[in-house]
């Protein structure tokens, strides 16, 4: 399609497009048309679970005035604030774990020329490509039957800094992978140690990739849901593992309310994710 | 000594992941092959018996189901998220990244609430039986939404479209633009140019994004546990009866074993694919991001 033929990033093609403009306008209206219902399905469930959170009675369906009552409900609610406790818990130590386990690994994998890196890449690869459900029930096994563990706080971060490390990974390697060596050699010719280059070289090009990735993996931890449920035990209830709960009694105005709650903070954590990752800078071609 | 420092830094994560990925995978293996003594702890043996529920007229359909509902999300996904991501790719200007991710926001919304979203929605007691109601078009009983294969399949397209849309978008987005005008001089039309051209250059992002959309469908449970029923069970659902049954650890494990073999077809076929295209492809894109490089 002439798609490329309004931005303003490829003058060329309005001398190649001979066509009419109208049928041109046309074909772009209809894409944008279907991107528009595309965006409506994703978005219209959203604003449903919003709209009814601040509901002023107790309906999942009616609308009826408007109130704050379930948020201040969640508030109260001792168990909802224990479980929140717990994923903080959970996803403060995966993210701190997986940042720095991590961004050791992309460092490995940019600047060694070893072999055995590309199997390394294939296994991380693998980890997140395996369904999370054969994962977590794997772990669960590996847990009870084979080390003979209670399941606890520490075995639900177990599985979570697993994919906190990897993605972190990912998101480190490729901005590694646009950061050049001579900085790092100059320092080291200077006289620096290599843990002062890495500090020091390094690391000032590297931490927003760091920051962004650890925030938005401590959003995926903080939301998952499959790992948890199948690596938590007696008195350990991630906040989503409470969801589900709470989702398999019914639809209810408190569930709006704190999905409503989790959104925004997912959503306004992972914007500032995404622009400390540069998405916009690291686009650019 | 800076080599061996990058050396070293490898060491932590990769032996993370024999230990806590390769190793429980192994040993799930194992626990598929077991038998369970009186308290329903697995003991180690070779027994094939935990395979037969394969073969199993009861279980079949529902191998069969579950491959078919996660092919069917992944085909509705391509359909829904290619014209989306192309669009606000090429035709996004400026603003096209925070295009996208306004499209992809479910992406960052915890999976169960989205799931949730739509039980209020499509639920015997849900915002559209009212509706519905209120149009004066069913009556007070409404209509049962919930339970269907449809839903089910609605409920996995809705969850893992962001992960098409994302990933198609980066394959649209570092397209060389020279590369669509090259052929637009070669085939002329828009059409050919999108079939001959586009579509070719992003086939990788197609197939990296299916992969997102297929892999974690097929072990999806919370989809038909709460949009689906009796009749949309997937292997996943399995899979957590057995888990919360005591001395049925084997066949949990054999379920899963099922599950990720599939994925190995899976990934078979996918790199199968992405070897035709590499043979004509210079463009480096979207699934390298996403599958790290590996592709």
């Amino acid at each position: 399609m002439t798609a490329t033929v309004e931005s303003a990033e490829s003058p060329a093609a309005t001398h190649v497009d001979a066509r009419p403009r109208s049928s041109r306008n046309l074909r772009h209206l209809a894409l944008w048309a279907f991107t528009g219902v595309v965006g409506l399905f994703l978005l219209a469930p959203l604003l449903v679970v919003v709209l009814f959170s601040f509901n002023g009675i107790k309906s999942v369906s009616h609308l009826e005035g408007f109130s704050f009552h379930w948020y201040a409900k969640l508030w109260g609610n001792e168990v909802i604030l224990r479980s929140l406790r717990q994923s903080l818990e959970i996803s403060a130590v995966a993210t701190a774990v997986g940042a720095t386990i991590g961004t050791m690994l992309a460092f490995g994998l940019v600047r060694t020329r070893l072999g055995a890196t590309r199997v390394v890449e294939r296994l991380a690869a693998l980890s997140i490509l395996t369904p999370e459900t054969a994962i977590a029930i794997a772990l669960f096994y590996f847990f009870t039957v084979g080390l003979g563990l209670e399941l606890s706080l520490l075995t639900v971060m177990v599985g979570h800094i697993t994919f906190s490390g990897v993605f972190v990974m990912i998101v480190v390697r490729t901005r590694l992978l646009g950061v050049s060596e001579e900085v790092e050699e100059a320092a080291l010719d200077l006289g620096a140690g290599p843990l002062t280059t890495i500090r020091l070289a390094l690391l000032p090009q590297l931490w927003p990739a760091i920051a962004g990735a650890s925030l938005f993996v401590f959003i995926l931890s903080f939301d998952d849901f499959v790992t948890s449920y199948f690596t938590s035990g007696v008195g350990v209830t991630p906040l989503p593992v409470l969801i589900y709960g709470m989702v398999r009694l019914g639809v209810s105005p408190e569930i709006n309310a704190l999905g409503t709650s989790l959104m925004v903070v997912s959503i306004l954590l992972s914007i500032l994710a995404m622009s400390l990752i540069g998405w916009k800078r690291g686009r650019r071609s | 000594m800076r080599d061996r420092l990058a050396g070293i830094s490898l060491l932590p994560l990769s032996s993370w992941l024999v230990a806590f990925f390769l190793v429980p995978l192994g040993m799930i293996c194992a626990i598929s092959l077991a038998t369970t003594d009186l308290v329903g702890t697995p003991i180690f043996a070779l027994e094939f018996s935990n395979y037969s529920a394969l073969l199993d007229p009861l279980y079949v359909p529902v191998v069969i189901r579950t491959l078919a509902y996660a092919g069917a999300a992944t085909a509705l996904c391509i359909l829904l998220g290619y014209p989306a991501a192309y669009t606000v790719a090429r035709l996004g200007g400026r603003h096209r990244h925070a295009i996208i991710l306004l499209i992809a926001l479910p992406w960052f919304v915890d999976y169960l609430i989205r799931i949730y979203a739509w039980l209020a929605i499509l639920g015997g007691n849900g915002l559209l039986n009212n509706v519905l109601h209120q149009l004066g078009l069913t009556n007070a009983a409404g209509l049962s939404f919930v339970g269907h294969s449809y839903t089910v399949i609605l409920g996995l397209t809705y969850s893992y479209l962001p992960f098409m849309i994302l990933t198609i978008y980066v394959a649209v987005d570092q397209m060389d633009p020279r590369v669509i005008e090259a052929g637009k001089d070669l085939y002329g039309g828009p059409w050919s140019t999108f079939f001959y051209v586009t579509l070719p250059t992003t086939l990788q992002g197609i197939v990296a994004g299916s992969l997102l959309v297929f892999l974690p469908a097929l072990g999806d449970f919370a989809t038909v546990q709460f949009l689906g029923g009796a009749n949309q069970t997937m292997i996943g659902n399995l899979i957590v009866n057995d888990f919360s049954t005591v001395g049925n650890a084997p066949q949990a494990a054999a379920w899963t074993v099922v599950i990720i073999g599939s994925m190995v077809m899976v990934l078979v076929m996918a790199s199968l694919v992405a070897r035709i295209r590499r043979r004509g492809a210079t463009h480096r894109i979207g699934s390298d991001v996403v599958l790290g490089g590996t592709g």
